[in-house]
């Protein structure tokens, strides 16, 4: 074979002599492949390509999509979801074992009962405490942990763990691995969404969505509290709309003009198709971003008439849309340390439930009623629980209680898990977990078995080494699969 | 297994390529060297021959071997391809043996089967008593890259009228044999346009394409290539290409963390340097791979011309390195390095893949498992992983015996008041302790007091019980702030005073650089068995590879003994750069050629093997590599060479003969159009606001993640992980993209989209693709709008008030030409109606900023326009 014939059966010229017939959904297709017009291939730079497109999971899946509701700071289970009478008897008292105590100035070995009542409900009769009435109405859709368990007592390591599956940092979060291994179903919104909070970023900042040593592809994209939502996905409100429509025909009209002088030269027609492209993709995110398309109904589902909860309920309901639109993996964060409850638990407490409460329960109420709960996942949780004892000793008003990754509550409902339905407990007091144990590679290696994704096949190659996110570890919690 | 994963990538890399070994054609005699051993090369020798391996005791890699046979008796009957169990197993689908990916393709099943049938046939007698392992036939022998380079004379052509230089001899010789003429002059405003990009990554300031267009004496075109040749902005664009062969990151990569790495910017900051000093690259060559070899060690008390030595050896530090890093496989990572550090070096210099040799032989190059470890014996003693430094150790210091009694005398003087303080905070936790103690009920407070003071191990169970019940008693010294804010203030500033004394110590500098140990023999190097380097076989000596060695090749030492090191590597440059090498000076002309026309004469310039593309004009690779070597190893004067040729001045047009003839312009019938890469990009753009800080050198200016991920220009000030408060930047985040910090884990997000490589290890060709996130970048970004939004506040200063004046000036800013009349016609229209619009949705001024005027933001808007549209991001 000589030299012409190898290089002329490159890409480019299937693309010279077909690209013009193509469909524009199929130029779409071939711009969204990295690299669809660069030069021929190279046998030593061989780079790998890496796309959004869909790609089919490893084995049948039960979820193809995640939103993941992220209560950074450590909510109190104690107070919401795991009641103990022993905690009630020794409220006040000398704690009679041992605390591992974060915070040793402030710290106390008396007895904090839970201030607030627990009760029965649904048909399962899961208890939950009076802080989360909304929750409650759900509650035989959702799958309740009482065992979690990470056991390291800071924030940053803990949010590793249960967002990355490895408490060291800097490995690629889980939304990446999910947007790596399956792709994207829409190629008009980002893959893989993070919604923060108009407070403070969380804990460990951007670290919460970054693609690790996968490609950069797989980072979550920040979906902004306020305009504009998504960066450089929409315009600044200045230009949207009129003006930058009128700028794109300006754009075009000189790209034409100097296609005219320049014909045949296929890398200036592909650029003017990807801006297209762009300007189409800006349509899409903002009508997935469009709440007003959304019935009063829904609203009031999520809590839109209700200030302390408003805020969070859009997010909520972006959340859905996002799904509903192909979207991979969604998280919606809580604002910094929002349940980092050291002090004023009493009030601090019913505040942050106030405001997350009944937007989570709508959700999964919503994605049911859609039908689209079978196939999402909804996670609720945070890094860590609380602990059985008194922190800031200071006063009823001042008590709170101190960290706790030996035991703690989260919540899952949908794509495959089983609904009404708790599992695992923590020792008489809520200090450790004891029964049935779910630590942070469990949950990891459960949510990929959810997802279709063999944890051993789903690996990534960096400096000759096959990565992987469990790293040989956890285990598939079958008991809570439905 | 980790040992085993290179093959793999062998493997795919094979898998991508699998069609490339010729087919011979009907009629021409089919031979074993030739045609059939290429074939079993890739997918039988690993089992059948190599590494000692006989599965079924059949040895493939002769005839001779072939015809003996394995256990199941003779592999072939020559003439009879039915009968020939070779022949069979593979048609069965027995071999490979299943778990293989990489299957032979009909072609090379055809090919042995017509070879059996044709009587399987030797070209020649085979040896006899020669180590098959490192057999090499005359036909791999034989292979272009491998020959000397040949003395040329350029062809004559029918146009001689186009004749510049003897580059166009040969390239006009070639498109007329294809009946394709070269294209003509491109015009002067595109011509000075592509001179400054291709030379300096900059754009022409609008006098200065006045005055070349202006300029119509014979020489312009020379003069205004020799005053951009020397411009310093040169080295900044050219060392930029060998930093991306080179793999320059100013981070260690390998592991999560990617610690950065200082005093690396040295090593960049001598690259530019010795572009724009047209340092001669044999030289150039000769310091990066034994700088360290050229002096006598010790290295102290280092004048700036033996530190430039040292620091030229960082190119051997360029490789990913995970050394330095806890939790890390320490022997895997080391032999990481050496694997990374040969990978660099011999696509860079030698343009072939070593790498693939490391775990068996090359399946595709004459490269021997043996070559491998010959050429890893070469690095041994400087990267020595029986003894090794991690990279905050292999360093030299800049520091002077003056500056070491300086730093001592402050140090003493720091330490005082860091002893004063001690004794304070030791005051401190005690009268904290009281304080709590008081708290307690008074029968509490002897108990706990004993208890404390009582050493912790040999505290009874009570007092262990009393001190856990009463947490908050345990006061120390890291805990002291959360109970007394003051005292602990108090006792900061004090360790503050010490450090701000310490600051005062003259600054201590290092070099990042390699060595060798002096009064110590030197490692022996081993091959390892699959890669292994658990597994461990014969010691190997350091020398070239086989097949490069021809009787001229200057013998590698093993130990100099005239010298204080092995002179292993001083050898191996002087060898590469003697020019007689074969291949350094091919690839290195072949590189400054790709970077002039987007394609090499080789388009693949890190593999000149097998696997690569043959050149599209062989004779004119060797001209330009002996025009190189004659001139001094001058880069400049290649510059010159190249770009005074018809070839490079010819316009970029495309015309149905050339597309119908030669679509890929192989043929260099037009000038190809190139994309600014993204470096290129970022620094034009500044150009043209106006904004681009031109300083030169030092350290990094730092990237960091911004609140939302994306990786911006700035100072990292994190709390609890999160940015805190913005750091000033004070113009350094506007200085070259060359010298912003080229942290792996943190490709700046205005430049990823465009193809920024990856370093792991190196890149040597750039990719130039088109995607929608490149579009939404220059749409919308934070970091476009504002440039817009510079570039109009530019064109109002230069271009005063009148709407015309500015769409022409914008317009010489950014495309280097002034608008036509329809051009300017239709600015002005669209600015017109931006204008209106912006008028009736009026701005209200905040209290930050000043009122901005409809027309302003018209204008914004029109120079947002011409930043994205094509015209400004190909070069004709």
């Amino acid at each position: 074979m000589n030299n012409n014939d190898r290089l002329q059966s490159t890409r480019r010229h299937f693309l010279a002599s077909n690209a013009m017939s193509l469909s524009s959904v199929a130029l779409a297709w071939l711009l969204n492949q990295d690299g669809a017009f660069a030069k021929s291939a190279r046998p030593e730079l061989a780079p790998q390509t890496f796309t959004l497109d869909a790609k089919p999971p490893q084995k049948p899946a039960r979820a193809n999509a995640m939103i993941s509701l992220w209560m950074q700071g450590g909510p109190s289970h104690l107070d919401m979801f795991d009641p103990k009478p022993e905690l009630q008897k020794y409220d006040g008292k000398t704690f009679p074992g041992e605390i591992k105590y974060d915070n040793a100035a402030q710290a106390s070995a008396t007895v904090l009962g839970s201030p607030w009542k627990f009760n029965k409900h649904g048909q399962c009769g899961t208890e939950l405490s009076e802080l989360v009435p909304h929750l409650a109405n759900v509650i035989d859709d959702v799958c309740l942990i009482r065992s979690m368990h990470t056991g390291v007592n800071n924030h940053g390591q803990s949010i590793q763990a249960m967002n990355t599956g490895q408490i060291l940092a800097g490995r690629p979060v889980l939304g990446s691995w999910l947007t790596y291994a399956l792709g994207s179903e829409t190629q008009d919104l980002p893959a893989y969404v993070a919604l923060i909070d108009p407070g403070q970023l969380p804990v460990m900042g951007v670290e919460n969505w970054n693609n690790g040593y996968l490609p950069a592809l797989y980072q979550g994209t920040v979906v902004r509290p306020q305009e504009p939502r998504i960066l450089n996905l929409t315009p600044p409100a200045r230009i949207k709309g009129e003006a930058q429509t009128r700028y794109l025909s300006y754009l075009e009209r000189l790209n034409q003009r100097h296609l005219e002088q320049r014909p045949g030269e296929l890398d200036l027609e592909a650029r003017i198709a990807s801006y297209k492209l762009a300007a189409k993709m800006q349509t899409a995110a903002k009508e997935a971003l469009d709440l007003s398309q959304e019935t009063a109904a829904t609203k009031r589902l999520y809590g839109f008439d209700d200030p302390a909860c408003k805020e969070f309920g859009e997010r909520c309901l972006i959340a859905r849309r996002m799904v509903e639109r192909g979207v991979r993996c969604v998280q919606v964060f809580t604002e910094n340390q929002r349940w980092d409850n050291h002090n004023n638990i009493r009030s601090a407490l019913p505040a942050a439930c106030k405001k997350v409460d009944q937007p989570s329960a709508a959700l999964v109420a919503d994605l049911k009623q859609r039908g689209l709960l079978e196939t999402t996942l909804v996670h609720w949780g945070g890094e860590m629980g609380r602990l059985p004892v008194i922190q800031n000793n200071a006063g009823l008003e001042k008590v709170g209680r101190d960290h706790n990754t030996y035991g703690f509550s989260m919540w899952l409902a949908g794509g495959g898990v089983r609904g009404g339905m708790t599992f695992g407990n923590t020792d008489d007091f809520g200090h450790h977990a004891v029964e049935d144990v779910v630590n942070h590679y469990d949950y990891h290696a459960t949510l990929l078995h959810l997802f279709g994704l063999e944890p051993e096949e789903l690996t990534f190659k960096q400096n000759n080494r096959e990565r992987s996110l469990l790293e040989g570890k956890g285990r598939v919690v079958h008991e809570i699969l439905s | 297994m980790i040992c085993k994963l290179p093959s793999t990538r062998c493997l795919k890399l094979a898998l991508t390529l699998a069609s490339v070994i010729a087919v011979p054609l009907a009629g021409e005699e089919i031979t074993y060297e030739r045609d059939v051993r290429p074939i079993l090369k890739t997918h039988c020798f690993q089992c059948h021959g190599e590494g000692g391996k006989l599965e079924g005791g059949l040895d493939v890699r002769l005839r001779r071997l072939i015809a003996r046979g394995g256990d199941s008796g003779e592999a072939f009957v020559a003439g009879m391809p039915d009968n020939s169990l070779l022949l069979q197993r593979i048609l069965d689908g027995d071999m490979p043996p299943e778990e293989v990916a990489l299957r032979p393709t009909a072609d090379e099943v055809a090919t042995i089967q017509r070879w059996i049938a044709d009587g399987a046939i030797a070209s020649r007698d085979e040896p006899e008593d020669l180590d098959p392992d490192n057999y090499i036939t005359e036909e791999e022998r034989a292979f272009w890259a491998f020959q000397p380079v040949a003395r040329e004379q350029p062809p004559t052509v029918s146009a001689a009228q186009r004749v510049r230089t003897p580059i166009d001899q040969f390239i006009i010789a070639k498109l007329e044999a294809n009946n394709l003429p070269i294209s003509p002059d491109a015009d002067a405003r595109t011509l000075i346009r592509r001179v400054y990009f291709d030379l300096l990554g900059l754009p022409p300031a609008p006098e200065e394409v006045d005055a070349f267009v202006n300029d119509s004496s014979a020489d312009a075109y020379d003069r205004m290539l020799d005053r951009v040749l020397n411009s310093p902005h040169y080295g900044e664009r050219w060392g930029r290409h060998w930093l991306d062969v080179a793999g320059y990151a100013d981070s260690e990569g390998y592991t999560e963390d990617d610690p950065v790495r200082p005093y690396v910017y040295k090593y960049r900051d001598y690259v530019i340097r010795a572009f724009n000093d047209d340092k001669p690259f044999d030289q150039f060559v000769i310091e990066q791979l034994a700088g360290d070899e050229l002096l006598t060690p010790p290295f102290e008390n280092l004048t700036p011309g033996e530190a430039e030595k040292l620091v030229a050896t960082g190119f051997l530090r360029m490789a990913p390195d995970g050394t330095g890093v806890g939790g890390v496989d320490q022997n895997l990572a080391r032999n990481d390095v050496m694997a990374k550090t040969i990978e660099i070096v011999s696509t860079s210099l030698l343009g072939l893949t070593v790498g693939c040799a490391q775990c068996h032989n090359h399946r595709y190059d004459p490269i021997s498992h043996e070559d491998y470890h010959a050429i890893r014996a070469i690095f041994e003693p400087s990267l020595d992983w029986k003894n090794w430094l991690a990279p905050a150790k292999r360093r030299v210091s800049l520091y002077t015996d003056a500056d070491r009694a300086k730093s001592a005398e402050i140090e003493a003087e720091a330490l005082k008041i860091l002893e004063a303080r001690t004794k304070k905070q030791d005051e401190y936790i005690e009268a904290t302790f009281q304080r709590e103690l008081a708290k307690l009920e008074a029968s509490l407070r002897e108990p706990i007091t004993t208890a404390r003071n009582t050493p912790e191990k040999q505290r009874t169970a009570q007092q262990k019980k009393l001190l856990k019940e009463h947490p908050s008693v345990n006061v120390t010294a890291s805990s002291l702030y959360l109970y007394d804010k003051k005292a602990a203030d108090e006792l900061k500033k004090m360790a503050d005073e010490a450090n701000a004394i310490r600051k005062t110590k003259p600054k201590e500098e290092f070099v990042r650089a390699v060595w060798e140990p002096t009064g110590k023999a030197p490692p022996a190097t081993f091959l390892f068995h699959r890669g292994d380097y658990e597994q461990p076989k014969q010691q190997i000596s350091p020398r070239e590879l086989t097949v490069l060695t021809s009787a001229r090749t200057s013998t590698l030492p093993e130990n100099d003994e005239a010298r204080p090191t092995t002179g292993r590597r001083l050898a191996y440059a002087k060898w590469l750069t003697s020019g007689e090498h074969p291949l350094t000076a091919r690839v290195l002309v072949n590189r400054v050629w790709l970077n002039h026309f987007g394609q090499g004469l080789v388009p693949t310039p890190g593999d000149f093997g097998t696997l690569g593309v043959p050149p599209t004009h062989p004779e004119l690779l060797d001209w330009l590599a002996n025009e190189f070597v004659a001139s001094g190893w001058s880069v400049k004067q290649l510059h010159r060479l190249i770009m005074t040729s018809t070839t490079y001045r010819q316009a970029s047009l495309h015309h149905d003969e050339g597309d119908a003839i030669d679509a890929d312009n192989l043929l260099y019938w037009r000038m190809p159009v190139r994309r600014l890469e993204a470096e290129v990009l970022r620094d034009t753009v500044l150009a043209i606001t106006d904004e681009l800080n031109g300083k030169a050198f030092g350290p990094a200016v730092p990237v960091m993640a911004d609140r939302v991920g994306q990786f911006v220009i700035g100072q990292e000030n994190l709390n609890a992980g999160r940015p805190g408060a913005i750091v000033p930047m004070k113009g350094e985040d506007l200085r070259r993209s060359i010298y912003i910090e080229a942290r792996r884990s943190r490709p700046l997000s205005i430049m990823e989209p465009f193809d920024l490589p990856r370093m792991e290890p190196n890149c040597t060709s750039r990719n130039a693709s088109t995607v929608s996130p490149q579009s939404l970048l220059l749409m919308n970004s934070e970091f476009v709008l504002e440039r817009a939004s510079q570039f109009a506040q530019r064109v109002q200063r230069d271009a005063g008030g009148d709407v015309s004046m500015q769409v022409t000036r914008a317009w010489q800013l950014a495309f280097a030409a002034t608008p036509s009349d329809d051009e300017l016609a239709e600015a002005i229209s669209f600015l017109d109606e931006q204008t209106k619009h912006f008028a009736a949705h009026p701005l209200s001024a905040t209290k930050d900023k000043q009122k901005v005027e409809p027309a302003d933001e018209a204008l914004a808007s029109f120079c947002h326009a011409l930043l994205s549209s094509n015209r400004f991001l190909y070069i004709d």
